[in-house]
């Protein structure tokens, strides 16, 4: 372990058990709305402040590390799902199965990824699931080629000749021993796309397309807290501060692996 | 007796003092500009084409119509000097004002009103405003300076529907509305002429001096596109626009410090509009009246108001605003009751049998959709609030928030949705087919909550052929009390137009029709001026 990743594992560590445990850690219900208070700094009573319905911030705050978290890794799994499975099967088969999966690839990454986003969610309706399926499967080719690439020099190796000499099935080949020993690059790659993934749902809700209200989502808090910048100070720096924080932690994790398998 | 002469010089110089700054102050000074700001760009400045709000401003200055609206709301002469309406109300004689000129010359005549009016009847011409001009039977130019109006029936709000702008003759006929350069380059009979338009910048209009109601004194007119209410605010503060629309927040909270009491003026006053939820009536849940009566029990208006508003706004129980001599002041707002919303749902059939908090019937959840446009905060605010209060009586409400184009093309005029959030914009005459007839339901038209009653039919037809004010208030009394007892909308407010000015213009008049009716009048001394080129 070295000094990022433990530092980057700590700062996600700590995003994650506020996500689990949002109900036990709230003040407030991130739903109520009280007339009463409507954008008043942060207090004992509101730690972070309220918004401009009289919710309490800091428990909306909590709640949104749920769906920014949640968004991050689902859309990451199904990434890396779709991009591990082609990749491994370009990589194996090789030839025109190669060709035509990494044409694919190439033509995928010609897609300005954030565009190709807008216009989806324009055909469907913003949601969380959409959102969710939309940033996985225009995020999965960096993860493909990875795998692909190593997998081209693992199949050389003398004990995948031992395996398919004893007649194993490809399908057993590339799930037992191909995939497992070229994951190692894959889980940086997989570390730094739950950040952007985070990064891209708080764009979205910042736009109005992405989480829609009531649901609280850092992004969606932030937006919110643009058009009340001149009076609330509290609703755009807290819901940034988590966003940047928390793609900073990813971020250092991510490259504290890689230095960690560099060096190994 | 020394003091007796004392107090006679100083009450004698005080008098000459007052008569030399009467002499003065009579005339007020030329010059300067102003910069309004706002958030929208103007999509075309051909008049007939124009429906949203800051096209409107900038026509409003470049063009004149026949008749318009006074700080009272009476109608006045614009282009028509005067007018005559026939005993049976079928026609109206317009006496045109003579040695009128459009900003290129050539004199404005009554074969400019008669091509407006030509184009406005166009198949062809994409015009929200066609309604009112379809109903005339002929229209006649009797010579230069006289045309004539003839309605098939009689149809009161014919004469103030000629407020409509109009447009040069000898510089469109013949020309493509849609695709002219013209849109881009208004020549009008206005107060000022156009200058220049950058798209996604500024408008640029200048004072036209040979205006028949006289030089206006602000030389220059400068729209501003800040396409955001933050950044607009900000350029506010730095001074570097003059005239914005405040939200609420801003003008309750963010306006109330010394630099801004020294600087600017506000002014607050109530909008023509309302804001509503419209029911999908087709919807089988939506078209038990309980059901709709139990919603409006449901949700507190006065909390909306105050939570979305600051306050800044009133309850409306109708289609009109407060103010308006159609509205019937005996229709009273229903308190917010939440037990009697749950009595009205439960003899409606609806009630909670597996006790989650959520009505049934016939094994069908009371969940529905409500919609509204993206980038209306105050829109989607009042949604979350009722969202709360209709869950306490058991109803599930889900938000959807589409951007605009595709809100009205795939949702509204397809007629996709269980409940729309949406507001009106009021004109000053209280006719209100297009919005409640029955046979406007087709894709498209305004009616697309679907709403039919025989009785309401009939009453809005009997409301365009009544002339006399008083007998029309009973009409539309009527309308409103039918159309509060029904809710076929779920009136909520009517918010308050919050403009703000900088200090140096003066002889600005609040009227009922709000501020900008005496445009031409407004004025900067001239040690105040800042914009002197």
């Amino acid at each position: 372990m070295n000094k990022l990743m433990i530092f980057g594992f700590s700062i996600v560590l700590f995003f994650a058990i506020i996500a689990i445990f949002a109900p036990f850690i709230a003040t407030h219900d991130p739903g109520k709305i009280d007339i009463e208070n409507i954008l008043t700094g942060p207090s004992r009573e509101h730690l972070l402040g309220t918004d401009s319905l009289g919710r309490d911030l800091f428990s909306r705050m909590v709640f949104g590390a749920r769906i920014s978290l949640l968004v991050g890794f689902i859309a990451v799994g199904i990434a890396a799902l779709i991009g591990i499975t082609l990749g491994a099967i370009a990589g194996y088969y090789g030839k025109w199965v190669d060709i035509i999966i990494m044409r694919f690839v190439d033509i995928m990454l010609c897609f300005p990824t954030f565009f190709l986003i807008l216009a989806v969610i324009a055909l469907l309706e913003p949601s969380i699931i959409n959102i969710m399926i939309i940033i996985g499967v225009t995020s999965w080719m960096g993860v493909a080629r990875l795998i692909r690439a190593e997998i081209l020099s693992l199949k050389e190796r003398d004990f995948i000749y031992a395996e398919k000499a004893i007649g194993a099935s490809d399908f057993r080949i590339i799930s037992r021993h191909l995939i497992p020993n070229a994951m190692a690059p894959v889980l940086v790659s997989i570390t730094l796309g739950i950040a952007a993934a985070i990064l891209v749902e708080s764009s979205l809700s910042f736009l109005g397309i992405g989480v829609q209200p009531p649901t609280p989502s850092w992004g969606n808090i932030l937006s919110e807290g643009k058009s009340v910048m001149g009076a609330a100070w509290w609703m755009m720096l807290f819901p940034g501060l988590a966003i940047f924080i928390t793609v900073l932690g990813y971020n250092l994790l991510g490259e504290g692996i890689r230095e960690k398998l560099l060096r190994s | 007796m020394d003091m007796l002469i004392n107090k006679k010089t100083v009450f004698t110089k005080t008098a000459f003092l007052f008569f030399i700054l009467v002499l003065l102050g009579f005339r007020p000074d030329y010059g300067d500009s102003i910069v309004a700001g706002s958030i929208g760009e103007p999509r075309t400045l051909i008049p007939i084409l124009a429906s949203d709000s800051a096209s409107g401003a900038i026509c409003g200055l470049i063009y004149n119509g026949l008749v318009k609206y006074d700080k009272d709301l009476k109608l006045v002469s614009d282009l028509a000097e005067n007018w005559e309406v026939s005993e049976d109300g079928l026609e109206i004689t317009f006496y045109l004002r003579k040695n009128v000129r459009w900003h290129d010359g050539e004199l404005f005549t009554a074969r400019d009103v008669e091509f407006t009016y030509k184009s406005l009847i166009d198949p062809d011409v994409p015009t929200p405003y066609s309604g009112d001009f379809k109903m005339v039977k002929q229209f006649e130019v009797m010579d230069d300076y006289t045309a004539r109006v003839i309605y098939r029936e009689p149809f009161s709000p014919g004469l103030s529907s000629w407020g409509m702008n109009i447009m040069p003759r000898h510089l469109l006929e013949g020309e493509d509305l849609i695709n002219t350069k013209f849109s881009r380059d208004p020549i009008g009979t206005g107060a000022y002429k156009f200058k220049l338009w950058k798209t996604g910048e500024r408008v640029e209009l200048v004072s036209n001096h040979d205006y028949f109601e006289g030089r206006p004194y602000i030389n220059r007119y400068i729209y501003r596109i800040i396409p955001d209410q933050a950044t607009l605010f900000l350029e506010l503060r730095a001074e570097g626009v003059d005239y914005i629309s405040l939200t609420p927040l801003q003008a309750s909270r963010q306006t109330t410090n010394r630099f801004f009491n020294e600087n600017f003026q506000k002014f607050n006053f109530p909008s023509f509009g309302y804001t509503y939820m419209g029911y999908n009536l087709k919807d089988p849940r939506f078209q038990d009246i309980k059901v709709r009566q139990a919603i409006n029990y449901a949700v507190d208006k006065q909390e909306i108001i105050r939570g979305v508003l600051l306050g800044l706004g009133r309850i409306s129980t109708g289609p009109f605003i407060p103010e308006s001599w159609a509205y019937n002041k005996d229709v009273k707002p229903l308190e917010y009751d939440p037990d009697k919303a749950r009595l009205l749902l439960q003899e409606a059939g609806w009630k909670d049998k597996d006790g989650d908090g959520i009505l049934e019937k016939d094994g069908m959840k009371f969940s529905f959709t409500i919609i509204t446009n993206q980038g209306n905060e105050q829109r989607k605010m009042t949604i979350e609030i009722m969202q709360r209060r209709l869950k306490q009586v058991g109803i599930d409400v889900k938000i959807k928030i589409i951007e605009w184009s595709a809100f009205v093309s795939e949702f509204i005029n397809k007629r996709r949705f269980d409940a729309v959030l949406l507001g009106w914009g009021l004109g000053q005459d209280p006719d209100m087919y297009d919005i409640w007839h029955s046979s406007k339901t087709k894709e498209g038209e305004f009616n697309f909550v679907s709403y039919s009653n025989s009785e309401i039919d009939k009453l809005l037809l009997d409301g365009r052929e009544t002339f006399d004010q008083k007998e029309r208030a009973g009409i539309y009394h009527r309308i409103h009390e039918i159309l509060y007892e029904e809710q076929p909308y779920l009136f909520l407010y009517v918010p308050d137009s919050l403009p703000i000015i900088h200090r140096r213009f003066k002889g600005i008049e609040v009227g009922a029709i709000g501020i900008g009716h005496d445009f031409i009048k407004w004025h900067v001394p001239r040690d105040e001026q800042r914009y002197t080129r």
